[in-house]
């Protein structure tokens, strides 16, 4: 029996309208909003199926089961999209955090890349998300959570260095070098920040497999989840991390995603040596020991816990847990290029629709949508594209480029 | 000049609305035209056509058994984009058809064959000249020739050795070209570029061969776009294939932007390039210089012709090149390769090897940056567009028809 840590992501991008070259016009526009209302729809839609029926059920289980812990981490535009079209889910939240036992997670504001491409926007946008969540809900988020759990050494320093005291990302084979990823890890950083990495195959048990009729362990009820959760030793540490949309969208409520879930807690609750943690817990000591050591106050942590050491970034996304989602072809490299080579002009411009437009278009999604990789990496792009092809989400990305480097040539070169 | 009436079976394969190229819309043009000059035309198709058409009589000829193929989406070269469906029933387009396995496309053009001919059968007292479009309608037209002992005009708006410039093509195609082309009584040519072509590639006798340059029909100026406003708007349009010559157009672009940084090229179609043109263009960091439309048609596609600072043909092999003129009646100046039709008829548009991507890189920038130049380009495109009448290709053609009825050589 283990710790059991749970988080969920949850975040929705402003996808695209239809934009082509027939739409560079003087006129106003919004590149986000088309005649359907689309990203009003999708939210909709999830927040009717997902989010209401899933933060209801947590808030139940909260007030059910006093030791249940858990985590959440919100995209900026999530919450701004949430307070616009469905109001009631921020309240579900708020409802959710004011009973301590939810501890919401730090990420960039747009849900961005910005950690591989540019500093000084990442730690903005670290910090205007961070402004959300305490005028939101009134707390100051101590762990962070990179877009798609992105990690390497590198952002390691970075978000060690905003203060942070621990962060979450994917544990990789080719990084475990055969150790357990149920325990506490610390990055090969310097300063060094105490890392908690996913469980991959018992949260994609339920995230992706759930229902999935081809997959001999088909169905999971709760009692076999039990069971191997049961496999685990004291003091080990099991990070389950999945998308919130998990619960009602990925998985529909009639795969019995949200009675399982539900009875997993509650049985879990009832094991003695079995409790739920969140990331901060978990953190805090190795944290205070990696700040003592600084201070030669106490030894090395890395000879107390094992070093995570990760030269190349890596994610939680696809098969090979790499960047290929969102920079595998030239595609994406080129659209990337060119959104982050607008930085300077776009900030010196002071036109804040025209900065929040272009850290709109930084969102992940939209390189994910012109990902080209096939088989089974390609039926999950395809399932999450709002968009006929990839080729089609390059078009309208590049076309709002064209149109917001014209934006920047015509109203403030002058 | 109206003459004496003519009577002509006419065998098309395409028809506007519905029409993938130039195929379909060079047949309406040329047969207004014809029939305003005293020309009685039975036109035949291999589907139901969806609208009404007055100034001939159209026969469908679609058989009886033929619901197996076509109750189901055209195999289309477009799937890549956004084309509208199909909703008529309707034919395989040219492209599609060629992109058909072997034995489907035989089967198609065999069974048209036949439907055609028991057709021209009935009216056989009714006309006197077959006249086929394009190789699919070849097949029909010999059946006509053989039975009925009428003479027979081939007329070639494109051959496979156009549309596949590597000379890899279709055999069957390229075969049908050369029996077509044979047998024929007399051959009409696009253009002497296409002439050139027939005699080089099908051995065809040069006598036979009458070159009858199409038309384009006036338009109503229409629309003011402007979209695009501030930059240089630099216009590809075409299906996306190597004959069109797109990777040129995208080399062009790279090179213009050079020195003029804040240009804009379009390219609208589709195509079995479209996904390595986009790869291509990311590749060459182009992502927001060069957008690409997709297959449009209608308004946009006028909206684009008519905002284009200049339109650029760069193809490889292309017999007439219509939208040239549509770009110069537009008022844009165009720049079309010397291995086209169209240049023969557009003496002042800027002509250029499709491989000569400084030249037309030179000449872009002339057009852009000096306004002396560019009139005197446009001033010349509107002299050449007076000639470039469906009147008077239906002149040459009702000239060819007259030949055949009187024996004359």
């Amino acid at each position: 029996m283990a710790q059991l840590c749970f988080y969920f992501q949850l975040h929705q991008p402003y996808r695209l309208r239809n934009f082509s070259v027939f739409d560079l016009t003087e006129s106003e526009k919004n590149y986000f909003v088309d005649d359907r209302n689309t990203n009003q729809a999708i939210f909709s839609k999830v927040a009717q199926k997902s989010y209401v029926p899933m933060l209801s059920l947590l808030y139940e289980l909260t007030q059910e089961v006093p030791k249940f812990i858990f985590a959440l981490s919100c995209s900026g535009i999530f919450l701004e999209q949430a307070l616009a079209f469905e109001p009631r889910v921020i309240e579900l939240i708020q409802q959710l955090v004011s009973t301590s036992q939810v501890e919401l997670l730090s990420e960039t504001y747009y849900h961005s890349l910005s950690s591989l491409y540019s500093l000084d926007e990442f730690v903005s946008q670290v910090r205007q998300h961070t402004r959300l969540i305490q005028k939101l809900f009134s707390v100051t988020p101590k762990v962070f959570r990179n877009t798609e759990l992105i990690y390497s050494n590198d952002i390691a320093a970075k978000v060690a260095k905003l203060g942070f005291i621990g962060i979450l990302t994917e544990g990789v084979e080719r990084y475990l070098h055969g150790r357990s990823r149920a325990q506490l890890f610390i990055s090969h950083s310097k300063p060094a920040i105490p890392v908690l990495l996913k469980h991959a195959q018992l949260s994609d048990d339920v995230a992706f497999r759930f229902s999935d009729k081809n997959w001999f362990e088909h169905p999971l009820t709760a009692e076999k989840y039990l069971y191997w959760l049961d496999s685990f030793l004291p003091g080990e540490l099991i990070n389950l991390f999945m998308d919130f949309e998990t619960f009602g969208e990925h998985q529909w409520e009639d795969t019995g995603i949200f009675n399982f879930f539900k009875t997993v807690v509650h049985e879990a609750s009832k094991r003695p040596d079995q409790t739920f943690v969140k990331p901060s817990v978990v953190a805090a000591l190795p944290y205070l020991e990696i700040l003592q050591h600084q201070q030669h106050l106490s030894p090395n942590p890395s000879t107390i816990y094992p070093t995570y050491d990760v030269p190349e970034p890596i994610s939680w996304a696809d098969v090979d847990r790499d960047l290929t989602a969102w920079r595998g072809n030239s595609l994406q490299h080129d659209t990337l290029r060119l959104i982050y080579s607008l930085e300077d002009k776009v900030l010196s411009s002071n036109d804040q629709k025209l900065i929040e437009d272009w850290r709109r278009l930084q969102t992940s999604d939209h390189f994910y949508y012109m990902c080209v990789k096939w088989s089974a990496d390609g039926d999950v792009h395809k399932y999450f594209s709002p968009y006929d092809s990839p080729f089609e989400a390059y078009n309208r990305f590049s076309a709002v480029v064209a149109d917001m480097e014209s934006r920047l040539c015509h109203e403030h070169s002058s | 000049m109206d003459g004496i009436q003519q009577r002509v079976f006419m065998i098309g394969w395409e028809y506007p609305p519905h029409n993938s190229g130039g195929l379909g819309i060079a047949c309406q043009g040329m047969t207004e035209a014809l029939s305003q000059q005293n020309t009685q035309i039975y036109f035949t198709l291999p589907y139901l056509h969806p609208q009404a058409v007055t100034h001939m009589k159209v026969i469908h000829c679609q058989s009886d058994d033929s619901g197996q193929f076509r109750a189901a989406p055209p195999f289309s070269t477009y799937s890549s984009v956004n084309s509208a469906p199909i909703k008529f029933s309707s034919s395989t387009s040219p492209i599609e058809l060629s992109s058909l396995a072997q034995s489907e496309m035989e089967h198609q053009v065999n069974e048209y064959a036949e439907k055609v001919l028991s057709e021209s059968k009935k009216l056989s007292d009714d006309y006197s000249v077959v006249h086929a479009h394009d190789w699919m309608s070849f097949p029909a037209a010999m059946k006509i020739q053989a039975n009925l002992g009428k003479p027979f005009i081939a007329h070639v708006h494109s051959t496979e050795f156009d549309r596949i410039p590597s000379g890899h093509g279709s055999h069957y195609i390229a075969h049908t070209e050369y029996m077509g082309l044979q047998q024929a009584n007399k051959v009409i040519a696009v253009s002497h570029f296409t002439k050139k072509m027939l005699i080089d590639k099908y051995f065809v006798d040069p006598s036979k061969i009458v070159v009858v340059h199409n038309g384009v029909s006036p338009i109503t100026p229409s629309l003011s776009s402007h979209f695009a406003a501030n930059r240089p708007v630099i216009v590809f349009m075409g299906r996306l294939t190597a004959q069109k010559g797109a990777e040129y157009f995208i080399e062009l672009a790279n090179s213009v932007l050079q020195k003029i940084p804040e240009a804009l090229f379009v390219v609208a179609g589709s195509g079995d390039q479209y996904h390595y043109l986009l790869l291509r263009n990311a590749d060459q960091h182009l992502s927001a210089s060069v957008l690409f439309t997709g297959f449009i048609r209608d308004r946009q596609r006028e909206v684009l012709l008519d905002r284009a600072d200049v339109f650029v043909m760069p193809s490889l092999s292309e017999p007439f090149g219509l939208v040239a003129l549509e770009a110069a009646q537009r008022h844009t100046p165009v720049i079309v390769s010397t291995n086209s039709g169209v240049r023969e008829i557009m003496s002042n548009s800027i002509q250029v090897d499709f491989w000569d991507i400084n030249k037309m890189r030179d000449e872009i920038v002339k057009l852009i940056t000096n306004q002396d130049y560019r009139q005197q380009v446009m001033r010349g495109q509107n002299e050449n567009l007076k000639e470039a009448t469906w009147e008077r290709s239906a002149q040459g053609i009702r000239n060819v028809y007259h030949d055949l009825i009187t024996g004359a050589q």
